[in-house]
């Protein structure tokens, strides 16, 4: 297991250097210019010296491939610089987003997983009853909504029937709990929802099948208790894509919620990204996707493992 | 039909209930809590652009002189730091006295050593150092401080425009020896004289300030403190507004999100308006054929019916009054019955029509005759104003197509020359012919000239007027000036005038709205009602 772990993780870095290069590359290929777009924008005024000497202090008068040498030396010793449009320490900038993004996606996923599993696997229990119906339309309703008008619909609901708004500056957990909560829960549940929607979609076809298979039939004639037989031989098996799903979407909240973040105007991952690309930041771009693909590849390294752990033929493999 | 009545009439009703609101007696206390769409890259409003640095810091700052809090055109000029001035008879030398006993927010004392390093650092930056403003003050030669609290700004040719220029918006007030330190102290670092002190920033978040107590200005501010919260989307700012999250948002809605808010909370929310000092353009590339054919020009400003075009879309885009070079209302804008006769503001559009058809074909335009409008990624209001300019083209004949182009890659397009006509906007932080004309004078000597022309006939009248001192020998220059720009050569044709619209809390009493939203955001004069 040792072994299968080291491996894992050597393998990540060929997979981060190839990220790395092609963020590089492809933010100086879309057309557009921080300097310009900062001093020249809105003024009739800005003057080519000016504009030149912005550029020559950010180092983008060098050839790229020296910039690429710059940029690339600091991330290996995990600096990744100061940010072109605000002149702040990345690390800085991304300290606060990333703590109630990380927050934001922890509580969708305990909200999608205490929805999905219960509902999924009651739904292939009762295959084709009135229960795996319900399930089903509150299941596809989820997926066909997304989950920023979800948002929306619980701000226009909050204002309209109570008069209130959540809370509009994040204060952290340790700060003061209620504060927090009364501000992430609503787009904790926003997400959540259509998340769980994908995972209770997985969890009963996973179930389905599992429940079709040669063991469980044995376990049956054996006169296995039937709940034991649910939870250590199906749930357990069915588990191994529910996870994956759970994981990609954990990946993704991570710096996908733009519009989620928009509407209840959360200071998280998502917007910085945004905002970001639209400024021509580089240095913080390529900080932000080196962040987001280290997140998919962590997770992605923590599914296998809990596969090696759930399916005993893969770590003997 | 009644449900728009009531509507309007709750809107007339708060609008009406704000200038009333100004006689009363100011109240103590408080925290004024605004929004904010934009975020300040660095803090130092020397080198910066966007409003977003002015709303979340300009309380933390004086200026040497401000346009009158109580003025709605903001061309009334008042002292701030500075509390007199003298000019010359030569009109070349003036002479500011500064107030005494004002303190910055560490006790020190402000005087004209640090008036002159600030307006140092601004017109003459030392190598490395970026003052977005710097070419604004080519006709200063130099800033001297005689004794600690005079100002004396020593110009090269006479100007109409400087007193002007020192109640920028931008032009705060450093403190000389952090300058002497380092010079981009100030891009991280908030210190200044103003009525409020700085508390925190989080970034993406919010800002924070507390009322100064040794505030040169005693009584003021009123308010115990601010807090901006830096919220992007308009829908969520509306809503901050609305669920009383916060008081105002000092940029400006739409009319449909005033609407919202005032069917919404009725009495509880005061609007204010205000013509807004940015137009939209329409740049014609005079390097592309047909748009150097100056009859090719006239007839898409002869095509535009802007009476109509302001009645429709001020109901759905923060456009609405239609203009010339000048804000209408302020000093030098022309009137309306003097407008009406440019080509393009001609009141009968068949006759306008009739002649724009006339113009195109003696130019060898063919009927439908098709060409590419780019046009700005920005919703509001460049994609309501493109889709009215196509139409209003459509109907003189010509086929337009177009491309809309998101913000930075905009930019590069429209100075690398790479289009027929585009969207273009010019937008002042202070009405001041000036900044408003500046733009239009020859490519080799505005960059931001983007119908790129050479017109030396248009760069003597830019210059004539920024010389002149008399208001009626400046008046008639900006005239002649206008006529040339959007008639006789039609080099740019404008469309609409911004207009601003400010829905807020009715408890917010004191400020009021200009046609600037980098005015009025010292916030001194602002109080909270019970």
């Amino acid at each position: 297991m040792g072994k299968y772990i080291v491996k894992r993780l050597v393998l990540m870095i060929p997979t981060l250097l190839g990220v790395a290069v092609l963020i590089f590359f492809l933010m100086r290929v879309v057309p557009g210019d921080l300097v310009e777009l900062r001093f020249a924008g809105e003024s009739a005024f800005a003057q080519k010296e000016n504009l030149d000497t912005e550029r020559a202090r950010l180092g983008l008068d060098q050839p790229l491939w020296k910039q690429f040498l710059v940029w690339i030396a600091g991330v290996v010793r995990l600096d990744f610089g100061k940010s072109m449009w605000t002149g702040a320490p990345i690390i800085e900038e991304i300290k606060l987003r990333f703590a109630l993004s990380l927050q934001l996606a922890i509580m969708a996923t305990i909200i999608a997983v205490l929805l999905a599993i219960p509902l999924g696997v009651l739904a292939a229990l009762k295959q084709d009853t009135w229960v795996d119906y319900t399930v089903r339309i509150v299941s596809i309703a989820g997926l066909a909504t997304p989950s920023f008008w979800l948002g929306i619909v619980f701000i226009l609901g909050l204002l309209i029937v109570f008069k209130w708004l959540p809370p509009m500056v994040y204060t952290p957990f340790w700060v003061n709990p209620w504060q927090n909560m009364l501000q992430l829960i609503w787009p904790a549940l926003a997400v959540g929802y259509r998340y769980s929607a994908v995972a209770t979609r997985m969890t009963r076809s996973a179930m389905l099948e599992v429940l079709r298979e040669d063991y469980i039939r044995t376990a049956r004639a054996k006169g296995l208790w039937e709940q034991l037989i649910l939870s250590r031989h199906a749930l357990k098996n069915a588990m191994l894509p529910v996870l994956t799903v759970i994981a990609l979407e954990f990946a993704f909240l991570m710096g996908g919620l733009v519009v989620t973040e928009q509407v209840f105007n959360l200071n998280g991952l998502g917007l910085l990204f945004v905002e970001a690309v639209a400024h021509r930041d580089y240095t913080l771009t390529q900080a932000l996707v080196m962040l987001v693909a280290f997140v998919f590849i962590f997770v992605n390294f923590l599914v296998d493992l809990a596969y090696a752990w759930l399916d005993p033929r893969i770590r003997f493999r | 039909m009644r449900r728009r009545l009531g509507l309007l009439t709750v809107i007339l009703a708060a609008t009406l209930a704000v200038p009333a609101g100004a006689q009363e007696k100011p109240r103590y206390g408080g925290e004024l809590i605004f929004a904010v769409p934009s975020e300040p890259p660095s803090y130092d409003a020397h080198r910066e652009e966007t409003f977003g640095v002015i709303h979340p810091l300009a309380p933390h700052y004086n200026t040497l002189l401000r346009p009158d809090p109580a003025d709605k055109t903001a061309t009334r000029i008042v002292g701030d730091l500075a509390e007199s001035w003298t000019i010359s008879k030569d009109g070349r030398t003036y002479t500011l006295k500064l107030r005494r006993g004002v303190k910055f927010h560490d006790g020190s004392e402000m005087t004209s050593k640090d008036v002159k390093a600030s307006y140092d650092k601004i017109i003459f930056p030392p190598a490395g150092v970026a003052s977005d403003r710097k070419g604004e003050y080519l006709d200063v030669e130099a800033v001297q401080a005689p004794d600690p609290y005079t100002v004396v700004f020593r110009l090269k040719w006479t100007s109409g425009s400087f007193l002007m220029s020192l109640a920028s918006p931008w032009n705060w007030i450093y403190k000389a020896d952090i300058l002497a330190k380092d010079m981009r102290w100030y891009e991280t670092n908030v210190m200044g004289t103003g009525p409020f002190v700085f508390v925190e920033h989080v970034k993406g978040s919010h800002w924070v300030g507390k009322r100064n107590p040794n505030y040169w200005d005693k009584g003021k501010p009123y308010l115990d403190g601010y807090r901006a919260i830096f919220i992007r989307d308009s829908a969520a700012q509306v809503s901050a507004v609305r669920g009383e999250r916060a008081h105002i948002q000092f940029r400006g809605f739409s009319p449909a999100e005033r609407d919202n808010l005032v069917a919404a909370l009725g009495s509880k929310i005061a609007v204010q308006e205000s013509p807004w000092d940015c137009a939209l353009l329409v740049a014609m590339n005079h390097e592309k054929k047909p748009f150097d054919d100056k009859r090719v020009r006239r007839a898409l400003t002869l095509a535009l019916d802007r009476y109509q075009g302001s009645q429709a879309l001020s109901k759905i885009a923060i456009v609405k009054e239609v203009a010339g070079v000048q804000v209408p209302g302020t000093p030098f804008a022309t009137p309306p019955a003097e407008l009406e006769k440019l080509v393009g503001y001609w009141r009968d559009i068949n006759k306008s029509r009739a002649e724009a058809r006339r113009l195109l074909k003696e130019a060898g335009v063919a009927d439908g005759f098709a060409f590419t409008f780019k046009n700005r990624g920005i919703p509001m209001p460049y994609e309501p104003v493109g889709i009215w300019l196509i139409d209003q083209w459509r109907q003189i004949g010509l086929n337009v197509k177009q491309e809309v182009i998101e913000a930075a890659k905009y930019y590069a397009e429209l100075r690398g020359g790479n289009f027929e006509a585009a969207m273009d906007f010019q937008c002042g932080y202070i009405v001041e012919p000036d900044l408003d004309l500046y733009k239009f004078q020859s490519k080799d000597k505005s960059p931001a000239n983007y119908s790129r022309y050479t017109d030396r006939v248009l760069d003597e009248l830019y210059e004539k007027q920024s010389r002149a001192v008399d208001a009626d020998e400046r008046r008639k220059a900006i005239r002649e000036f206008e006529r040339r720009l959007v008639d006789e050569e039609a080099h740019y044709l404008y469309t609409l005038q911004w207009h601003r619209i400010i829905p807020h809390n009715a408890r917010v009493r004191g400020w009021t709205v200009s046609p600037s939203h980098y005015l009025n955001q010292q916030l001194d004069t602002v109080w909270l009602a019970e």
